[in-house]
């Protein structure tokens, strides 16, 4: 029972960080039908970034708000100078984001080396918390209420804001949008920039217990795409949903059948493709 | 290649200002030229060139069977590399572990195995090929075919007795083609060589088909052609399985030249060659991916050996290029000034 308590809590701190990774992909693919598949490959930089900030200054927070500032100006340059002349062009997108996160890969390992490298546990989130028999590190815990601060700012922003009343009005028809005088491209910049630095802050979030390592970016970005893809596009929710769904069956099928836990989350996303390939909370994109 | 001059005289309905027929133009010439240069090169050039051309001729195979589906039937699949690595695979595990050494047997195994993974993973991805943005961008189609890719090199990994693991499968010999002499590297080369030309006209013949123009005819306008009385899936589903048969024999030829096969052949990173190939050799020409793969071979080359380490930001800059400057592709250009070197200034 104990290591039931356990494992459903790695799943769940799992589960947050899946969701900082895949929320940020979700609000540009989701909501603006961008395809960014350099997401991954920036979460690795937003990693390292952070790793260099914590060798430099010494300071975790420090590496959080660089990572965030670092990836906000990325996403700035990638939209304004790429993405932003090819909207509605799908697989033009993909093929050229696939070429910018080779590109960053590579210059990650050339900046940084091929060593993977994992971040010190920050000072003052070390140590466990004891409930009961059971203890949990507080650094797990420390991931799932960040991961619950930042769904509740980006449920309100979705349902409450003026922001999130354009971006919802822009996912149903943009030309209507645009021809009531609502400035969709300012909108849609924003959100893409807060996509890109929320993959950054996910980066940084992530090392103490992901590492970072110039191939991982791949692996993300799978991960990204198959929570997206479970959790269904559109809402902020179904992204929560998706990774609650894939980090607890991914954790609970490593614990419990190693054997086939390599691709798990795999089968769990082909069986949601082939019932409801829209995604358990879906609806259409555009 | 009777029957490709069969389908110029179809054609002759030009005016007869324009007396070239078209397809003579686009295919038949530069099919022509191209089998003869390669057919004499190995008397030329040292055999590290010719292996790069016999990669070549692999890799624009494999550009051009993902192009039976992106090119004409409109469907951007993201995860070719399964068919490639599926062919190439399953070459090398009835070579090595099955003992089957026969090429004409393994090449038939293997294509067979391609063609049923193929119409295994059809089954899902036209499930989603509609969801979404529809069929102009059919995004959960591009995700879900990155996922195929994926899933198949993690099984290639975790079947460690059948596969090798993450280390591959080393030693695959060279073909037996059972007719009492050694195929030796240069003569994969005319070996390569046949299998490709044989797979161009047979694709060539496809996609110039009432098949391969109901197709193109999806790839304008999915619902008309519903409204018109075509089963646009299983459309659909038969070039899904065409080109994945077409990308395994290119996975074979592949296995044999490389004489290894490793996970990553099955994984994103060999698709981003294929889909790289088809953007830049332009999807509206039927030989633009062979052109790009030249392209591509050549500047791996020159990278390989001034530039190891930084290979990759090239073949990204590759992909960033491609999409922002030449977004229609090389194939169009040069087609562009065949046909004007054919016609005269018009």
């Amino acid at each position: 029972m104990s290591q039931f308590l356990v494992t459903g809590l790695n799943g769940l701190s799992y589960a947050f960080i899946l969701f900082l990774l895949a929320a940020g992909f979700s609000l540009t693919f989701g909501v603006m039908g961008v395809l960014n598949l350099a997401h991954g490959a920036l979460f690795m930089f937003g990693a390292y970034v952070g790793l260099q900030a914590v060798d430099s200054f010494g300071s975790f927070w420090v590496g959080i708000v660089l990572a965030f500032v670092a990836l906000a100006v990325i996403g700035l340059g990638l939209y304004y100078f790429f993405l932003r002349h090819l909207y509605n062009k799908v697989p033009e997108q993909a093929v050229l984001t696939i070429g910018i996160a080779i590109i960053v890969a590579n210059v990650v390992l050339w900046i940084w080396g091929p060593r993977a490298k994992i971040m010190q546990t920050p000072p003052g989130l070390t140590g466990v918390i004891h409930v009961g028999t059971l203890a949990f590190p507080i650094y797990r815990v420390f991931i799932i209420v960040v991961g619950l601060v930042i769904l509740g700012i980006l449920w309100w922003m979705q349902d409450r804001t003026r922001t999130g009343a354009i971006i919802r009005a822009g996912m149903d028809n943009k030309e209507m949008t645009v021809a009531l005088g609502v400035n969709y491209g300012l909108v849609s910049t924003l959100i893409f920039l807060l996509g890109m630095a929320l993959a950054g802050l996910a980066g940084v979030m992530g090392a103490p217990i992901l590492g970072a390592y110039p191939s991982m970016g791949d692996n993300l970005l799978l991960l990204a795409l198959i929570v997206v893809v479970v959790g269904g596009t559109g809402y902020i929710q179904g992204t929560m949903l998706g990774a609650l769904v894939i980090g607890l069956f991914d954790t609970f099928g490593k614990a419990y059948v190693p054997q086939v836990a390599l691709f798990f989350s795999y089968i769990v996303f082909l069986i949601v493709l082939l019932v409801r390939p829209s995604g358990l909370i879906g609806r259409r994109v555009f | 290649m009777a029957d490709i001059t069969k389908g110029v005289a179809v054609d002759a309905t030009a005016p007869a200002s324009r007396r070239v027929p078209r397809s003579l133009v686009e295919v038949v010439a530069p099919v022509a030229v191209i089998a003869v240069i390669i057919l004499v090169l190995p008397l030329f050039i040292p055999s590290f060139v010719s292996s790069l051309v016999t990669k070549m001729m692999i890799y624009g195979l494999f550009g051009m069977s993902l192009n039976i589906i992106w090119g004409y039937a409109g469907i951007p699949s993201f995860g070719h590399a399964a068919f490639f690595g599926v062919g190439g695979y399953a070459t090398g595990i009835l070579i090595l572990k099955v003992g089957i050494s026969s090429f004409w047997i393994n090449f038939l195994l293997a294509v067979a195995v391609a063609a049923v993974i193929a119409a295994i993973l059809g089954v899902p991805a036209f499930r989603v090929f509609g969801v979404g943005a529809g069929n102009t961008n059919p995004i959960y189609f591009l995700l879900a075919t990155i996922a195929f890719g994926e899933l198949l090199s993690r099984m290639a990994i975790a079947l460690r007795p059948l596969t090798g693991g993450s280390t591959g499968l080393a030693g695959i010999p060279e073909p037996d083609l059972g007719l009492g002499f050694r195929i030796t590297s240069g003569r994969l080369y005319y070996l390569t060589f046949i299998v490709v030309a044989v797979c161009l006209y047979l694709m060539y013949r496809v996609v110039n088909s009432h098949f391969g123009y109901a197709l193109r005819g999806i790839h304008d306008n999915e619902k008309r052609m519903q409204a018109l009385g075509y089963n646009t899936w299983l459309y659909k589903y038969t070039s899904w399985i065409i080109a994945g048969v077409f990308g395994a024999v290119a996975g074979i030829m592949f296995a044999y030249f490389g004489s290894v096969m490793a996970p990553n052949s099955l994984a994103m990173s060999t698709s981003d060659i294929s889909f790289l190939l088809v953007i830049m050799g332009s999807s509206t020409t039927f030989l633009g991916p062979l052109v790009a793969s030249v392209v591509y071979v050549g500047i791996e080359y020159l990278a390989s050996v001034y530039l190891p380490d930084r290979w990759p930001i090239i073949f990204g800059a590759l992909f960033v290029f491609t999409i922002m400057v030449t977004p229609q592709g090389l194939g169009v250009e040069i087609l562009k000034g065949w046909r004007r070197l054919v016609r005269g200034a018009s």
